[in-house]
């Protein structure tokens, strides 16, 4: 690093970004779809109908529930809000004598959860899948590894992430100058032209944030050192910072549960309207029953929105969680920034296009990548380990997780609904995708491979709303009419992104190798 | 793009050399930067005023803010002895102070 300031920044910019390019660019596209978790997950199991009220599913819920586990420690029920179709309950059993309670989201996974209609509070049992969960889980804890080393897996790349956003922007301070400068005829139309700087001047203040605020989610795993210097252990700094509502002790007093939506009423005027999200009833049907109310995370900015504690026999509010300090409340509006639940669907689609447009900085960057160093190749038809490598593995990525991820969703239609361990198979799909895109990039020349790779993933993503409309009984026309625009949109959507995946591989495909220095930079021939 | 540069700039420099001082940089702003961001921000969690959990929560908060900018200077100085010395030096008075916050019960 002997060069001067900016150029030490330019090479950390180049190289950071590089080395992590890749897993950035899954874990980018995969978060970018995570906006649309809920929706994702509705198209995933098209057994599933319509969204319902609230109050209607928590009916419904503790109906389900003071039948099937009248006699459980707690159940907890996660309200549909308007963007879903079911409730998801689960419950916990009372614990064996001498074994310590524990409390957290009841028996999830463990045979001891149900998927309940919203309308009905009938349960539903929709194909076995993880819907838009995975997404959201691979995009920070990846897959085939066990969960704590992919998210530090995915810490890491992050704070690459973050190191390459602020030496790129010290990097290309003048270009950043340029775009709050109006001069027509001095310009340089080349920075407008680059396609990196596009998609990460114009997002810039989105790409900062999702790097700081992804950190942040997990920060007291990536950073557990300031608890540890305070308290015994990161358990005790969490029931200090993030206070719980007492627990109770079953009297062995029968005593019938309140109407739930009458506390659900309560709550939202407490909150002035606010909405219920999660609701655990503690030791349903005794006298000591109490019922613990969270706020929705997308009501605020905030992401943790407290909870009120109401009495399960008179509906009485018992007590609230603290208000927050200020950097208690900083760090939830930073997560919540990062989740995006607060936005509405407009801001909701805005965030989409910023992170889509993170995708394109990263894809763009990794091309870029190829194609300084093209010219630079002492003979670029036999380049050297390291460009072909990346080469390969650019097309492989750029054009196979998309792949991958519309070919999860074509497994979500076309395996057989009763096949044993399913939802597996839904995501080996994906990565089986991937890996045929990257095995498919080593044997063709690149400009084939690009044109050929982004072919098919065009195809795999456009394709799926007919899919979707020759296996189930859903499609774009009944969605429309019955008024299910979210269905409708995903339809619509994957339209689009399978047209704009297609006018890549039409741009790769019409690239001339002789074409002037600009033109061949996009697809990177050898001249 | 900046190798190239750098290399007229100093024709000297060999390659092993240069390979070096990147892997002694890179050592330094990942591991060393870690280590640094930690150690500032156990310490900051220790004094900062207020509620024991608000500083611990700022002192988290903050601490990748402290992570990036010691992964940009182990890039940013020209001269790595500097860097070796600012890491060396600068983590000991961390370190010390930290020490010297953790014999106050309960805190400051």
């Amino acid at each position: 690093m002997n060069g001067s300031f900016r150029q030490s920044m330019a090479w950390l910019h180049t190289w950071s970004g590089l080395l992590v390019g890749w897993v950035l660019f899954a874990m980018f596209l995969t978060g970018t779809a995570s906006y649309f978790r809920p929706e994702i997950t509705r198209w995933m199991e098209p057994e599933t109908g319509a969204p319902a009220s609230a109050s209607q599913a928590a009916v419904g819920a503790v109906a389900f529930l003071q039948r099937k586990a009248p006699n459980a420690a707690s159940w907890t029920i996660t309200l549909p809000d308007e963007r879903q179709s079911v409730a998801r309950v689960s419950w916990r059993p009372e614990p064996k004598a001498g074994e310590p309670e524990r409390r957290g989201r009841g028996g999830r996974g463990r045979g001891m959860d149900a998927t309940l209609d919203a309308a009905t509070g009938q349960p539903v049992t929709p194909r076995e899948t993880r819907g838009g969960e995975f997404f959201y889980r691979f995009h920070f804890q990846m897959h085939y590894v066990p969960v704590l080393y992919g998210r530090w897996i995915a810490g890491a790349c992050a704070m690459f992430m973050l190191v390459a956003i602020v030496s790129g922007v010290i990097t290309h301070k003048r270009i950043f100058k340029d775009f709050f400068t109006f001069r027509p005829k001095k310009a340089p139309q080349r920075s407008w032209l680059d396609a990196h700087n596009m998609t990460a001047v114009l997002a810039l203040p989105f790409h900062a944030m999702i790097t700081y605020t992804g950190l942040v989610t997990l920060m007291s795993m990536y950073m557990p050192w300031p608890a540890m210097a305070n308290y015994q252990d990161n358990q005790t700094y969490f029931a200090a910072a993030f206070p719980r509502s007492e627990e109770v002790q079953r009297t062995g007093t029968p005593a019938a549960l309140v109407p739930l939506p009458q506390v659900l009423e309560q709550a939202s005027r407490t909150w002035s309207g606010g909405r219920p999200w999660i609701v655990t009833v503690n030791k349903p049907g005794d006298a000591a029953a109490t019922i613990e109310v969270s706020r929705h995370s997308g009501d605020k900015l905030s992401y943790r929105n407290g909870s009120l504690t109401f009495s399960g026999v008179t509906g009485e509010l018992i007590s609230r969680t603290p208000e927050m300090g200020p950097a208690g409340k900083t760090g939830s509006v930073m997560y919540g920034l990062h989740l995006g639940r607060f936005a509405e669907p407009l801001l909701r689609w805005m965030y989409f296009l910023c992170s889509l447009a993170g995708c394109a900085m990263v894809a763009t960057g990794l091309v870029l990548w190829t194609v300084k160093r093209r010219r630079q190749l002492p003979d670029p038809q036999r380049p050297h380990f390291g460009f072909r490598l990346v080469e390969k593995l650019n097309i492989g990525t750029i054009a196979g997780v998309p792949a991958g991820m519309a070919a999860m969703l074509w497994a979500n239609r076309l395996l057989p609904v009763e096949m044993a361990s399913r939802s597996q198979w839904e995501v080996h799909a994906m990565f089986i995708g991937w890996g045929c895109m990257i095995a498919y990039a080593c044997v063709r020349p690149a400009k084939q491979a690009w044109v050929e790779t982004l072919s098919a993933a065009a195809l795999l993503v456009g394709l799926l709303p007919l899919v979707n409309a020759a296996t189930t009984q859903r499609n774009l026309v009944s969605a429309v009419q019955q008024g299910d625009w979210a269905m409708a949109a995903f339809d619509l959507t994957l339209f689009a992104l399978g047209g704009l995946i297609g006018f890549c591989a039409w741009k790769a495909a019409r690239h001339a190798p002789q074409a002037p220095a600009k033109r061949s930079r996009l697809v990177g021939e050898p001249a | 793009m900046a190798r190239k540069v750098t290399k007229t700039a100093k024709p000297a420099t060999s390659a092993v050399v240069r390979r070096l001082d990147v892997a002694a940089r890179a050592a330094l702003a990942s591991v060393g930067g870690y280590a640094g961001a930690s150690l500032a921000a156990a310490l900051l969690a220790r004094i900062l005023p207020g509620p024991v959990a608000e500083a611990t929560t700022a002192a988290m908060l903050l601490s990748f803010a402290a992570y990036a900018a010691l992964a940009i200077w182990s890039f940013a100085d020209p001269r790595l002895l500097r860097l070796v010395l600012g890491f060396g030096l600068g983590g000991a008075a961390l370190a010390g102070a930290l020490w010297l916050s953790l014999q106050v019960e309960p805190r400051l």
